[in-house]
């Protein structure tokens, strides 16, 4: 079931997919995962499994299959903060519905009067870019938009951090750009009194390392992006979630309410964030997709070795390509493109009747792409473990071949 | 152009599928916005395009730009014909409230209408046109017929009183009564449709009910000259006219009908209905020859057949015949072969048994 259990020559692998998505239509060429993954069949099956042998609420029932889930759930918590090194003395981990909830439920019951501005950078997701907006307008202080680097370092001076809530993506899901210096950036941050909110749903699939020791003060993020079912996913400081002014509340997350009060179970802290009934069987193959992700060698090759070659590949071959502009300033798992000789609908609908699936558009991030550097609607390519270098052959062949309809 | 036929073919496939119906909303987004002069949604115009060529571009690039040209060509094809379909169907449909027929031209070839005889009218043919290189002078004519049409709406909806449009010396099959209302059957002794039509009115015993008269209008075909659509029917109406000017004394049904009876009714000895001896088999000459052997039978003397046969072809005859055709033409208005006014209605072509009862 597992990818250590693949077959491991390489003509096996010119060929044929990992077994876990043996599933797939053989033709069928999936570049979208930077949206959401293909879901290996173990996730499948333990979601199969949650919904056919023990499907009962969490955190709330005393019978044996409720019991089950909780301590589903609560290792899945676990699992979550062992793979980014954190404590659970100072770390909870919530589950939500995606990255763009998570933050939201981070930034719209941030307390008022203690910080001063609100920063962020020109390549944000909308789930980033707009979040802030009214979070400034609500708390009434000064709202500030940075650039990043081609590479994608955060430029800033130590005096804008000053009692500053920081909320940046880690990954650029874009072009794939790293913040590299994310740990200066938090350490930074601290000395200000200002906090640090990361957008990770493009980093968890295949480069959580970098977030390892960064402290930041949350991390949210995407778990289908990760090869899990839909489900979003907040590691947050426990001190944060104290300062919190609630304000989004309900069932499952009191320890007592009068008639006029209700008071917070202070001792389920990670409950705070999860107000009513949550997605309990995705939250267990989220679980299964973690273990999945630790144990996987495609073709007996670590798994981010496999994934940077397949975005060299298709980054190297792309760019070769006449009349096409990528925009990529180097090879990453996402890469995205131009052309001035065709639009990229056009062309993502043309290669979508070759089998071949990618993104066509501004993908949420408009200010960047559109107001700021003025571009047309961009191709993306974004990789996953379900592809093999075939796929990026005949992609790259393919956007040739339709090039010459231009 | 591209949306408005996207939108015609995705709202007749939608019919079938309900797949398709979402897609069919979307068009009508841009055609509204079409209709209003604001520019197409290009967003839809250019996926569905994209869509139509991502095959041809698969399989051969090079072709992409020629099949797009294809795409907006067969558009303008498509909304052509559509529009083209509309402004036939809804003339057709005029034409059939107004004058009972489908095409007012050839009322024949409408199988809509009830059957009948056309006028034929010397309007060229599309193709004619074309060829001729004269397409104006096509699309004038189209639109003027339409013209005519609205305009005679009026009559459609008038309360018809044959009284009004009686020929001079009109002569009634059954001695006329105070007491009947009149109906007048305006026929061309050739037109099968007429013969039907007669004998749907005996059998109907129609005369029993109304003062029948008749106006004989020989339909002409301009396609032959001064030819006429049936060979003999205008030597058939002179005679006729003339039999009226010079009745038979004495005789219970008037002569001119007694004619007509035996055109519409009887037949040769070799079993061929004389409508269509007269039709196809007799010339002029041997017309006459039959006419004058009838004459001779119904009891005519010989002295006032032959002065039949001089009036038949005397100015004062063919006037009768003129004003006649100007009765049926200018007054009347019909365009189909037989007309039969009566109950306060005009109706062309065949009328059935029981509406006659
Ligand atoms: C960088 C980044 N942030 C946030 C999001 C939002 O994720 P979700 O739609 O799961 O809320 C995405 C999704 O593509 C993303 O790429």
């Amino acid at each position: 079931m597992f990818g250590s259990k693949q077959k491991n020559n390489s003509t096996a692998e010119a060929t044929s997919r990992l077994e876990d998505f043996d599933y797939l239509n053989p033709k069928s060429i999936y570049l979208d995962s930077a949206c959401q993954s293909l879901r290996p069949k173990s996730v499948c099956a333990a979601l199969q499994e949650y919904y056919t042998k023990y499907n009962a609420c969490g955190g709330r029932v005393k019978y044996d299959w409720g019991q089950k889930v909780d301590e589903a759930i609560d290792e899945a918590r676990g699992a979550v903060l062992r793979l980014l090194h954190l404590s659970s003395k100072d770390y909870v981990t919530s589950f939500t519905l995606n990255t763009t909830y998570g933050i939201n439920l981070l930034l719209q019951q941030l307390p008022q009067g203690f910080y001063k501005r609100v920063i962020t950078s020109d390549i944000e997701h909308n789930s980033v870019f707009l979040p802030t907006m009214t979070l400034a307008t609500r708390l009434g202080v000064e709202r500030i938009v940075l650039s990043r680097t081609p590479t994608g370092e955060l430029t800033y001076s130590s005096d804008q951090l000053e009692k500053a809530i920081v909320v940046v993506n880690s990954t650029s899901n874009i072009d794939g750009r790293k913040l590299s210096s994310i740990k200066e950036l938090v350490r930074d941050a601290h000395e200000r009194g200002g906090i640090v909110i990361i957008d990770a749903a493009q980093t968890m699939a295949h480069n959580h390392e970098m977030l390892i020791g960064c402290a930041a003060d949350a991390i949210c993020f995407s778990a289908h992006k990760m090869y899990a079912p839909s489900l979003g996913v907040i590691v947050c400081r426990k001190s944060l979630l104290r300062s919190l002014d609630y304000q989004i509340v309900g069932g499952g997350m009191v320890s007592n309410v009068t008639e006029n009060n209700f008071k917070l179970a202070s001792e389920d802290p990670a409950s705070q964030l999860e107000p009513g009934l949550q997605a309990f069987g995705e939250i267990i193959a989220f679980s299964q997709a973690l273990k999945w992700l630790d144990e996987i060698r495609p073709f007996g090759e670590d798994r981010s070795k496999y994934i940077n070659s397949l975005g060299n590949e298709l980054f190297e071959g792309l760019k070769s390509l006449p009349d096409v502009n990528v925009i990529n300033a180097g090879p990453t798992s996402v890469v995205s493109l131009y052309s001035s000789k065709m639009d990229a609908h056009r062309l993502a609908i043309f290669l979508s009747s070759g089998g071949i699936m990618a993104r066509s558009g501004y993908f949420c991030c408009h200010y960047y792409l559109r107001e700021k550097l003025n571009l047309p609607p961009l191709l993306r390519f974004s990789i996953g473990l379900n592809n093999t270098h075939q796929d990026i052959t005949t992609t790259i062949n393919t956007v040739e071949k339709l090039m010459r309809s231009a | 152009m591209f949306c408005i036929a996207a939108f015609i073919v995705l709202v007749i496939i939608s019919i079938f599928s309900a797949r398709y119906r979402r897609l069919a909303k979307k068009a009508w987004g841009c055609v509204a916005r079409r209709l209003t002069f604001r520019p197409c949604d290009t967003k839809f115009k250019d996926e569905l395009k994209s869509r139509l060529l991502a095959h041809v571009a698969l399989k051969k690039p090079q072709f992409v730009k020629a099949a797009s040209i294809g795409i907006e060509v067969g558009s303008f094809v498509i909304v052509a014909l559509t529009v083209w379909s509309l402004y036939v169907v809804f003339k057709s449909g005029l034409n059939l409230y107004v004058y009972g027929t489908c095409n007012p031209a050839n009322a024949a070839s409408c199988s809509l209408g009830a059957e009948a005889c056309s006028i034929e009218t010397a309007k060229p043919s599309f193709v004619t046109s074309i060829k001729e290189l004269k397409l104006h002078s096509w699309l004038a004519n189209e639109f003027s017929g339409l013209g005519e049409t609205i305009a005679a709406v009026p009559t459609r909806m008038q309360d018809w009183r044959a009284e009004d449009y009686l020929p001079a010396n009109a002569t009634y099959e059954q001695t006329y009564s105070n007491t009947k209302p009149t109906a007048l059957d305006i026929f061309d002794p050739g037109c099968q449709y007429c013969r039907q039509l007669y004998r749907n009115q005996l059998q109907a015993n129609f005369a029993s009910k109304y003062n029948v008269s008749y106006i004989a209008y020989p339909i002409a075909n301009p396609k032959t000259g001064d030819g006429y659509k049936f060979r003999n029917s205008m030597i058939i109406t002179r005679y006729l006219e003339a039999m009226k000017i010079k009745p038979l004394i004495k005789a219970k049904t008037p002569a001119d009908w007694q004619i007509l009876n035996r055109i519409f009714t009887k037949a040769d000895s070799d079993g061929t209905s004389y409508q269509q001896k007269i039709n196809i088999v007799l010339n002029g000459d041997e017309t006459q020859t039959l006419l004058q052997k009838w004459m001779h039978e119904m009891g005519y003397a010989d002295d006032d057949t032959s002065a039949i046969r001089t009036l038949a072809f005397s100015d004062r005859v063919s006037n009768v015949i003129e004003n006649n055709r100007k009765i049926v033409e200018h007054k009347v208005k019909t365009v189909k072969i037989p007309t039969l006014i009566f109950n306060g209605q005009r109706h062309g072509g065949v009328v059935d048994i029981q509406d006659l009862k």
